[in-house]
Order: structure tokens, then C-alpha cells, then sequence
């Protein structure tokens, strides 16, 4: 224990030390601004989590400290309460309901997290609008009144289409800051801002940044009998549609960059793969006869794992960027679909019924080195290997239903994820700790999330839209 | 030539360019222009549709394209799947692509009327239960279809007149979630194609 605390006070002292830089390099569409402490992010979120641990320790005296990330403090467990006032907006009167709206979203990531629990606006004593966003000028007892012990508060500057976000996160028991971002963009950046905050604070947290500055890409069949694709954040309120094919689109998935989208439609009539850019506009990258299904980009982005009918059965192949034949990875009689990389790009995960019921299999990347994976259970099937590269997650018959596993990738016992409905469509977040999925539970079929220890499940997608095939794209750049 | 190059070399072909907010008579259009460009380029597709089987189009279809009468074709319109027809269908135990005795009765007849109507192609549609995986649902159904298209080509049919798509569990005839349902979702159904 003594060293736990001892890393909790070198903690501290790095935080105050810490303090805003200036405005960073530019990335794409947001500028990002000084982290305090930048460069010693590894060993802070060590030490927060040793702090989360004190805190923690509290409710679970008997915790180990091996237990401390994720787990004591962690999805499903107790959360920590942290409110997340409006930004103070500055310029006209968008800029407030802007603030309002960056503070809603942020909550709704934070909430998503499972490990926080977003105190209800109702009860916050501090005027936004008023208050100042400094240590001296926060009154951290009203905080503490209504049970707070983390605090977001920021401010918005709005001029013309120049979008300034400052926005900090306090300690309410110590009075301090623990850390800040100013961010930069056009006023339509203000969602990506919010997402890039909510990883912040989780970084903070955990050691580990959040999942939320990404996309999902899925099937809806929402608003139309035909099976379209949408674009979403995680947290879903910005929902929009991707193709507008009147047809049937299938088996989303992102390029690395996280701006194009790989699919199989109908849209000329045999099951050919396109690729759609988030502009909407279309290229086809492979219309072989028969099946052209199941498109992943390898991770760097120079090749494409796909499956194509052939040879009397359905073969994984690769393919080139313009979707020439580069290899063929299996040659046999049987069915061998839905490709997924490796993190590293040096092996594939895939189904093939060739023992007779569908089972997943690993080989390496050139197809050599062949074997098994799964051996419980007669339907195994939709791999997706974790960005972390130590698990495959997958979808497995039992008892006539369809539940979410995950095995490590190295083989081993399998462990259960989901319970209730048929779940399907399995896809790892970028931080590699939650799963998207479409499930049925509570009738119709919507797309939900989950960690890893299956407690903490939520609906992301409105009920009525017979959503599937989740895709998570890796972190916007 | 040099448009031929460019074509194959110059990446994707842009079916549709800009927004969200172009419409289907808009996509259409690009599509027919697209084609027309393919055409007169001399440059076609083609080159990439010898696929991994090396199977070429069949008769009464360009490679790929949208037959009339299929599932498919009348899913676009609105309507639901047809059952049956001239040729019966014929129906798949759960994860199966095992032609079953009834089964190699309905082809065989299927066969002789083939035999018959020797002007007549047809496209193999296979079809599975909502039960299972989209993407090996997909390939359990081009297997279906091609366990049929080996069955007819055996009985002496012409692989020409025969070609085969699978839908998976995208079109079921049937969406009731009871077995009797699934059963009939479990299929391969033939679309007749007049030369």
C-alpha cells in the first residue's frame, strides 16, 4: 500500500506542473492543443490508476493491485462520478447550444465507458454561464455537494465558422486540475472535439486512451425495405445514410484511414465489392462472377482479404488496391469466408467448414501454416481478431441461439460475452476493450456495445432499423 | 489504346461521384454512362470478371448483371419471391448442401423438362434460413446452387444454359421465425431465361 500511495503524490506533483501549452500542429479537421505533461503519458496513467485504486479501495478494501485497471474502478463496477458542465460559450447564440450539445455527447461517450457515471445536469449548483473554468474560480464544495469527484468544464469561442474549444478536467476532492486540451476547427467540428475529450479523460483514467473518436459504418434497413449502410459515432445521434443503392448492401468494412468503406452489393445484380467514400461516391473493386464477399484492408492498406467463389467452394484471396488477383490464400471444396487480419498484418482469421461444421482457423498471411482455432460447438463463425492482437472475437451457436465469444488467438478456452437474443457481427473497438455487435434482445435487431467482461451492455442504434454488420473503424487521424 | 490503359490502370471506376443527396434516376444515369464509356473505350470490365472459377457469363445475362424474373429483380419492384414454377425447388437440411433423395427426384425431373425446353436457360438461386452468419450464409447458398448445377449438368444439361447467384438469408420466401418457415427458406429456386 505505502507505494501506492507514494506514486499517488508524485502523481500530483506532475499534474501541477503541468498547465496548458499552446495550440498543436494541425491534424485533420480538429487542431489539438497542449496536453499537460505530454510525453509522460504512460507513467501518469499508471499513477491515476494507482489514485482510482485509493479511491476504489474504499468500496473494495480487499482489492489487489493487480486488479487495479479496469477492473476495481471499471465497466459494470462502480463507476466514478464525474460531472460535465456546459462549455461557457462566447460569440452569438450557437455557440451556447454548441456548448451544450459538446457536453451532452462527451457524457454520453463517458456514460458508454462504463466507468463513469455522469452526474444528472438537473442537480448541478454552478451556473455555467457565469462560472469560471479556473481552480480559484471553481467552487469545488457545490461539486462535492452533489457528489462529484471528477469535473469537466471548458468554454466555447465561436467566430464566423472558427471553432475554440478550451475544456479541463478537475479532481473535486483535491481542487485541481489534472488536465486540459484546447482544441481548434470549424463549428462542425464540435463532435469530434467532445469524442477526442472523452478518450482524453479515459486516458487520464486508465493508461489508455478511449475508443470514441472513430466511426461505426452498418446494414440498416431503417426508412426503406432495402438494406442500405450508415455512418455514425459511437454514441449514434449524428446517424447518417452511406449508400443509396435500393438494393441490398452487405459486410461493411473500413479502410485504415477510416474514410472509405468496403461493401458486397447487389446494385448490379451479381454480389460484387465496392468501395464508398464517406462523400457517398462509389468504385468497384471487384465483380467476379459469383461471390465477391467480405473485403478487409489489411492494416497497413496495401492489400485487400476477400472471399470469391472458386474451385467448386468459396476461397479467401487477396486482392490489390484496384482488385486484381494478387494471391490465392486457400484452394479447396469447401466454404472459407469473412477474412480478419492480425493487428501486424502477418496472419488472417477466417471460417471454413472443411471439418464439416464451420469453425474458425488462423494461417499466416502468404496461407501457410493452417490450424484450428475453435473446437467447442458445431457453428463458429464472423471472426474479429482485437486490435490488441491477444484475442478473436466470434459468433457461436449454443443452445440454438447465437451468442458473442471471444478465445485468445493463440487457441485456449472461450470465453461468453452476450446472454440474451441471437447476437451477431462482432467488431472490436480501436482501444481494443469494447465489441459492437447487432443483437436481437428486446426484439427487432439494433446494434449494441459491450466490454469485454459482458456486464456492461448498451444499445447504440434506435430500435425498428433491423441494424447488423457493425463495423468499427480504428481512431480518426 | 491509350484510354484502354487508363481504364485498367487508372484505378476504381467512379460510378457515382458527390453527395449523399444524389437520387436513383441521377445513379442510373452515371451507370449508363459509365457503361457506354466502358463500351466505346473498348475497354471493358471484362478482364476482371475472369474470376477465380474462370466461369464466363451465361446466356441471357451480361456477366453480372441483374436477371429478369429473379428474386432479385423482384425484390427492386417490390414484390415478393416466387415459389416453384415450372421447375420446382428443391430443399436443404440446416447448414447443408446435401442434395437429399427428394431432392435428386425433383432434379431429375427438372432434367427432363430441361431436356424439353432446350431454348430455355435458367439462373440457380440459392437460398438460406435467417439462421446463421450473413457471409457463410452466402456461401452456403452458392453452394446449394452449385450442388444443383452439378446435379443438372450430370443429367446431361448444358453448363451454357445453367448459371447460379446466391442471395444467402438476404431474400427468404418465408419470415416467420418457425421451422416449418425455415424449411421452406432453405432452397435453391431456378429463374427461366428465354434465349
Amino acid at each position: 500500500m505505502g507505494r501506492v500511495c507514494e506514486g499517488g503524490l508524485r502523481l500530483s506533483l506532475a499534474l501541477v506542473s503541468g498547465g496548458f501549452g499552446r495550440f498543436g500542429k494541425e491534424k485533420v479537421g480538429v487542431r489539438e492543443g497542449g496536453s499537460p505533461g505530454a510525453g509522460r503519458g504512460g507513467s501518469r496513467g499508471v499513477l491515476w490508476a494507482a489514485l482510482l485504486f485509493l479511491w476504489a479501495g474504499v468500496l473494495y478494501p480487499s482489492g489487489s493491485s493487480a486488479q487495479i485497471r479496469g477492473t476495481i474502478v471499471g465497466p459494470g463496477l462502480s463507476r466514478y462520478p464525474i460531472a460535465v458542465a456546459p462549455l461557457r460559450a462566447s460569440g452569438d447564440e450557437e455557440a451556447s447550444v454548441l456548448g451544450e450539445s459538446f457536453s451532452r455527447v462527451l457524457g454520453r461517450d463517458l456514460e458508454l465507458s462504463g466507468y463513469f457515471r455522469v452526474i444528472d445536469r438537473q442537480a448541478y449548483l454552478e451556473d455555467p454561464a457565469t462560472s469560471g473554468i479556473t481552480s480559484e474560480q471553481i467552487d469545488f464544495r457545490a461539486w462535492s455537494l452533489i457528489g462529484a469527484l471528477g469535473l469537466v468544464k471548458g468554454m466555447a469561442e465561436l467566430s464566423g465558422d472558427d471553432l475554440r474549444v478550451e475544456v479541463r478536467f478537475f479532481d473535486v476532492d483535491k481542487q485541481r486540475m489534472l488536465g486540459g486540451k484546447r482544441y481548434r476547427g470549424t463549428r462542425e467540428d464540435w463532435r469530434r472535439m467532445a469524442h477526442k475529450f472523452a478518450d482524453q479523460i479515459m486516458y487520464y483514467m486508465t493508461g489508455e486512451r478511449g475508443p470514441f473518436d472513430s466511426r461505426l459504418v452498418f446494414s440498416s434497413r431503417r426508412g426503406s425495405r432495402f438494406k442500405e449502410l450508415y455512418v455514425m459515432s459511437v454514441e449514434g445521434d449524428d446517424l447518417k445514410r452511406l449508400t443509396r443503392d435500393e438494393n441490398i448492401a452487405l459486410s461493411p468494412s473500413w479502410h485504415p484511414s477510416g474514410y472509405r468503406v468496403l461493401f458486397t452489393s447487389y446494385r448490379q445484380g451479381n454480389p460484387n465489392l465496392f468501395e464508398v467514400s464517406l462523400d457517398g461516391a462509389v468504385g468497384r473493386l471487384s465483380s467476379r462472377r459469383g461471390l465477391n464477399l467480405g473485403g478487409r484492408w489489411s492494416p497497413d492498406g496495401s492489400v485487400i482479404a476477400a472471399a470469391l467463389e472458386g474451385g467448386g467452394g468459396t476461397e479467401i484471396v487477396l486482392l490489390d488496391e484496384e482488385g486484381g488477383l494478387r494471391k490465392r490464400l486457400t484452394e479447396n471444396s469447401y466454404i472459407d469466408v469473412s477474412p480478419s487480419w492480425s493487428p501486424d498484418g502477418t496472419q488472417l482469421v477466417f471460417c471454413s467448414n472443411r471439418a464439416g461444421s464451420p469453425q474458425l482457423y488462423v494461417m499466416n498471411a502468404d496461407g501457410s501454416a493452417v490450424r484450428r482455432l475453435t473446437f467447442s460447438g458445431d457453428y463458429n463463425t464472423s471472426p474479429a481478431w482485437s486490435p490488441k492482437g491477444d484475442l478473436i472475437a466470434y459468433v457461436s451457436r449454443v443452445a440454438g441461439r447465437f451468442q458473442i465469444f471471444v478465445i485468445p488467438a493463440s487457441g485456449g478456452t472461450p470465453r461468453k460475452i452476450t446472454t440474451e437474443g441471437n447476437n451477431e457481427d462482432p467488431t472490436w473497438s480501436p482501444d481494443g476493450r469494447y465489441l459492437a455487435f447487432s443483437s436481437t434482445r428486446g426484439g427487432g435487431r439494433a446494434i449494441y456495445l459491450s466490454d469485454l467482461s459482458g456486464r456492461v451492455q448498451s444499445r447504440l442504434t434506435p430500435k425498428g432499423g433491423d441494424d447488423s454488420a457493425p463495423a468499427w473503424s480504428a481512431w480518426l487521424e | 489504346m491509350n484510354g484502354c490503359a487508363s481504364g485498367v490502370e487508372g484505378g476504381r471506376r467512379e460510378l457515382r461521384g458527390g453527395a449523399f443527396s444524389l437520387g436513383g434516376r441521377v445513379f442510373r444515369l452515371a451507370v449508363a454512362v459509365f457503361l457506354a464509356v466502358l463500351f466505346a473505350s473498348g475497354c471493358s470490365a471484362l478482364r476482371k470478371k475472369k474470376g477465380v472459377s474462370g466461369e464466363e457469363g451465361a446466356p441471357g445475362q451480361a456477366p453480372g448483371g441483374l436477371v429478369e424474373g429473379s428474386t432479385l429483380d423482384r425484390y427492386k419492384q417490390g414484390l415478393p419471391p416466387e415459389e416453384g414454377g415450372p421447375l420446382q425447388d428443391v430443399h436443404f437440411a440446416y447448414d447443408s448442401y446435401e442434395l437429399s433423395e427428394e431432392a435428386r427426384d425433383i432434379l431429375a425431373a427438372n432434367a427432363e423438362w430441361l431436356r424439353n425446353n432446350s431454348a430455355v436457360s435458367v439462373e440457380i438461386e440459392g437460398h438460406c434460413d435467417e439462421r446463421g452468419t450473413v457471409e457463410y450464409n452466402l456461401a452456403l447458398g452458392a453452394k446449394r446452387a452449385r450442388a444443383v448445377k452439378e446435379f443438372l449438368t450430370d443429367a446431361g444439361i448444358s453448363p451454357q444454359r445453367l448459371s447460379t447467384i446466391s442471395y444467402g438469408e438476404e431474400l427468404p420466401l418465408c419470415r416467420e421465425p418457425t421451422e416449418s418457415c425455415w424449411a421452406r427458406n432453405r432452397r435453391a429456386h431456378f429463374v427461366l431465361i428465354s434465349k
